[in-house]
């Protein structure tokens, strides 16, 4: 891992940090998807990440890094109140509502170009001077860092709180679990890693726009990979990444437009066919044949 | 200064749409006592389950508990109140192992919080207790009725609660089960739990209660020792009044 | 208090709230028959619109001739759709519906893309640019036409429901399912054919929205939002409230759009500002019928 930049060319390079942000995204999706609620949203916090960063830098020079932290810290100031105001929704209420706020933002992102540069987008130079190196070493750290979250709040009560939640939350409350309180913890860490993501994106890419950082295709991005790779685990959100950034590489070159067709493509398969995802088709129905064939 | 009253609920009324499913319903339960709640289907028992475990909040009444107010309070904070309750309807985390189900009661119900080392320590305990001790770590699935029983009452026991409110445990036990059952009751009552139970099993009813309180069409309509209630006119026109005798059906 | 703008404003709120009316009936058909939140109904709207563009295109068939065409093309879309889709994860829980409705939405989106480009397609007829004057009020005639259109389709679908045999199944399936199929409903075969009208009632807007709007892949997505937002407007699943909901929508979109600075910029985000508002507030939506 850590000297994988100086055996690959920069192409690779530039692929593999842009697999590492998805990953970073889809995992943090999943933190929430844990409580049962599913975010259609995730661009809302993403593009406040990206923004924060980019207009922080424009305004005041902030360096990036910290840049990305105040975006990260931003989205999750942002989610404590979208949180404690929605999270009392039903799955599908929160859903639209999740998706009704990443338009709301675009739109007043459009509107007011004084302050967000509207529909212009803003800019910012290269990350690092153009050193990939070390933004693969950045994305490398935050990755590594959201695995550990991840780890750590399996080890603990929080998984508890969390899978009784998303199983049965009536019961889940008359046995002491304050469900709101929960759902927002779960919100606002998946939002600081989000608005991180969305920061380190904005310089990454020298150039943000709204449609881009606010659209419905990040947020599409953030929930097909994990759902792809089996919900609720930390491998499941990295192994659908790896795959459909794979397939979505593949098809950015044969398409211009319209590689997402394969998440949609994806999500009704998994629905209809495997609905515990890669890793549950792993357990069930792959690994049972090795251990058939050597008995 | 300790109530003697571990509960008083007063003149408790609840209507779903225009139908009153509790109506100005008054009764207290002591420390360590065995109340029995039943009554036709319909009757509002479970509402009152529900009012009392915050599932509900009521149109108009009281709920104390220790000279407590719990109206308006939401049923997490009932549960760290101390009040555990199962459900009729068996819902056992289904991705969760027993033991887990069990914890997950232990770390959230308690106040104050107690470790992740501790909790386990206690639900292995409690798993013993009530007969789960070697299937700690099935799944819910692949149990049978009496056990998902047992997970729910295990849960319910695991946040030390000070009244146990109990949603037909006995329904489809066999006599053996049945009669484990009583006996586990019974020890949770020596150990100091007041319990509030929710029958149709008439033998059990009979048995095990300190006290019987009959509901009828959301009304308390008797309230007395066994025998007072069982030989109550009106409790016998309540039951006569449906045409399936509970105490029959239930014991198949 | 200038009149003139007032009624212009209140004029094309109607106006527009007729078109949103006749893209939700589908949605809420479906919600009201099977209970389920169809994501992907905002890209049958879509499809319509392109379907249309492209007879106008293509053959030259004059869009308000091709409603109904259009209508038939996505009833027949809608059939294996639901066959293949929809009908396995009828039980499922409603997150698993979402999942697969919005995969099916994202789906169309991405193929209309490669097929068709992104484009922005307009309809262009001979009549497209006139309008009429109706005292201090100009209406546009496509609009106009396009709004008595909408109006025609929610009589026929009420019609429908009341009178028409495999209507009025709709409507006792949509009641008491166990009742309904106990007295002899082909429960399946009615949920089947209710997806099919909705879908239908899709394409028929599909084909209206073209003459008003540009025709776009992401153009079913917008309206979706809309639709949802009528939805939690006027109470789910039932059809004076879509209509109720519809009029708010538009209503408040003119409104916004005459009345507040750069107001039709602002305007395009009023359905997601009171999605957000209403849920918010009444966490199971103004009219607070929830559908179990």
């Amino acid at each position: 891992m850590i000297f994988y930049p100086k055996l690959v060319d920069s192409y690779f390079l530039h692929l593999t940090v842009a697999t590492f942000l998805a990953m970073i995204m889809a995992s943090s999706w999943d933190i929430l998807a844990r409580t049962g609620q599913v975010s259609v949203g995730q661009a809302g916090l993403f593009g406040i990440g990206a923004y924060t960063a980019a207009l922080l830098y424009q305004k005041v020079h902030l360096p990036p890094v910290l840049g990305m932290l105040a975006g990260a810290i931003l989205a999750m100031i942002v989610a404590i109140f979208l949180g404690y105001l929605t999270l009392r929704l039903r799955g599908i209420y929160f859903a639209i509502t999740t998706i009704a706020f990443a338009e709301a933002l675009s739109v007043i992102w459009l509107m007011t170009p004084g302050v967000t540069g509207g529909a212009m987008g803003v800019s910012t130079p290269p990350l690092f001077n153009g050193n990939r190196e070390h933004a693969y070493y950045l994305i490398l750290i935050i990755l590594a860092l959201v695995i550990f979250v991840v780890w750590l709040i399996e080890s603990s009560r929080l998984n508890f709180a969390f899978t009784a939640i998303r199983e049965n939350e009536e019961v889940a409350n008359v046995m002491g679990i304050n469900p709101t309180r929960y759902k927002v913890l779960a919100f606002m860490i998946s939002a600081f890693f989000t608005g991180f993501a969305g920061g380190f994106y904005s310089h990454y890419n020298t150039y943000i726009i709204p449609y881009e950082v606010f659209g419905l295709g990040i947020s599409i991005a953030c929930l097909v990979m994990p759902i792809f790779g089996g919900l609720y685990t930390i491998a499941g959100p990295i192994i659908g990444t790896i795959l459909i950034k794979s397939i979505e590489e593949y098809l950015r070159v044969t398409f211009s437009y319209g590689h997402q067709i394969a998440y949609g493509l994806i999500l009704v398969v998994v629905v209809l066919f495997m609905p515990e995802g890669l890793l549950g088709l792993w357990k069930k129905k792959i690994f049972p044949l090795f251990v058939r064939v050597r008995q | 200064m300790e109530n003697i009253f571990l509960l008083q609920v007063k003149k408790l009324t609840k209507h779903f749409g225009g139908l009153a499913a509790v109506q100005n319903v008054s009764f207290e339960i002591r420390r360590g006592e065995i109340v029995s709640l039943i009554g036709p289907n319909g009757a509002g028992k479970t509402t009152i389950f529900n009012l009392i475990s915050g599932v509900y909040a009521p149109d108009s009444g009281e709920i104390l508990l220790d000279n407590e107010n719990l109206v308006g309070r939401r049923p997490f904070e009932v549960c760290q109140k101390g009040i555990g309750r199962t459900f009729q309807i068996m819902q056992p985390f289904p991705h969760m192992t027993v033991l887990e189900n069990v914890m997950t009661s232990g770390l959230f119900g308690r106040v104050p919080k107690i470790s992740m080392r501790q909790a386990k320590e206690e639900t292995m305990e409690l798993c013993q207790l009530v007969g789960l001790g070697d299937k700690q770590k099935a799944f819910p699935r692949n149990l049978t009725v009496a056990d998902q029983k047992r997970i729910e009452i295990a849960r319910a026991l695991a946040v030390k609660p000070k009244l146990l409110l109990l949603d037909e445990v006995m329904s489809g036990l066999t006599p053996t089960e049945t009669g484990e059952a009583i006996k586990l009751v019974r020890r949770l009552r020596e150990n100091g739990t007041a319990i509030f139970l929710i029958e149709h099993v008439m033998k059990v009813v009979m048995g095990i209660s300190d006290r019987v309180i009959v509901l009828h069409h959301g009304e308390k309509i008797a309230e007395g020792t066994s025998t007072e209630v069982a030989n109550d006119p009106k409790v016998i026109q309540a039951y006569l009044g449906e045409h399936i005798d509970e105490s029959e059906e239930a014991s198949c | 208090m200038d009149w003139a703008s007032f009624l212009q404003s209140l004029a094309n709120g109607i106006l527009i709230a007729g078109l949103y009316a006749a893209v939700t009936l589908g949605l809420t058909l479906v919600l009201g028959v099977m209970g389920i939140v169809n994501f992907a109904h905002g890209e049958l709207v879509m499809l319509g619109a392109y379907s249309t563009f492209w007879l106008f295109t293509l053959l030259g068939i004059d869009p308000m001739l091709s409603i109904p065409m259009s209508g038939l093309i996505l009833f027949f879309i809608g059939l294996p759709i639901y066959r293949f889709t929809i009908r396995p994860i009828l039980k499922d829980p409603p997150l698993n519906q979402l999942l697969l409705t919005l995969g099916i939405s994202i789906f169309l989106q991405n193929l209309a893309m490669i097929l068709w480009k992104a484009d922005s397609r307009a309809v262009i007829t001979s009549y497209s640019g006139m309008s009429l004057h109706l005292g201090m009020v100009h209406v546009g005639l496509t609009r106009l036409v396009t709004f008595l259109i909408a109006v025609t389709l929610t009589i026929f679908l009420v019609l429908f429901l009341y009178k028409a045999r495999p209507g009025r199944a709709m409507r006792a399936v949509s009641e008491n399912n166990t009742a309904s199929w106990l007295i002899g409903i082909n429960v399946q075969k009615t949920y089947l054919l209710a997806f099919g009208v909705a879908s239908g009632l899709a394409g028929a807007s599909g084909a209206l929205v073209s003459t008003i709007m540009y025709t776009f892949p992401m153009v079913g997505f917008k309206l979706s939002l809309k639709a949802f937002c009528i939805l939690i407007l006027g109470g789910l699943g039932n059809i004076p409230g879509a209509l109720f909901g519809s009029l708010i929508l538009g209503l408040t979109e003119s409104f916004v759009g005459t009345y507040v600075p750069e107001g039709s910029g602002w305007a395009e985000g009023i359905s997601f500002m009171l999605i957000m508002v209403i849920l918010i507030i009444k966490p199971t939506g103004l009219a607070g019928t929830r559908r179990e």
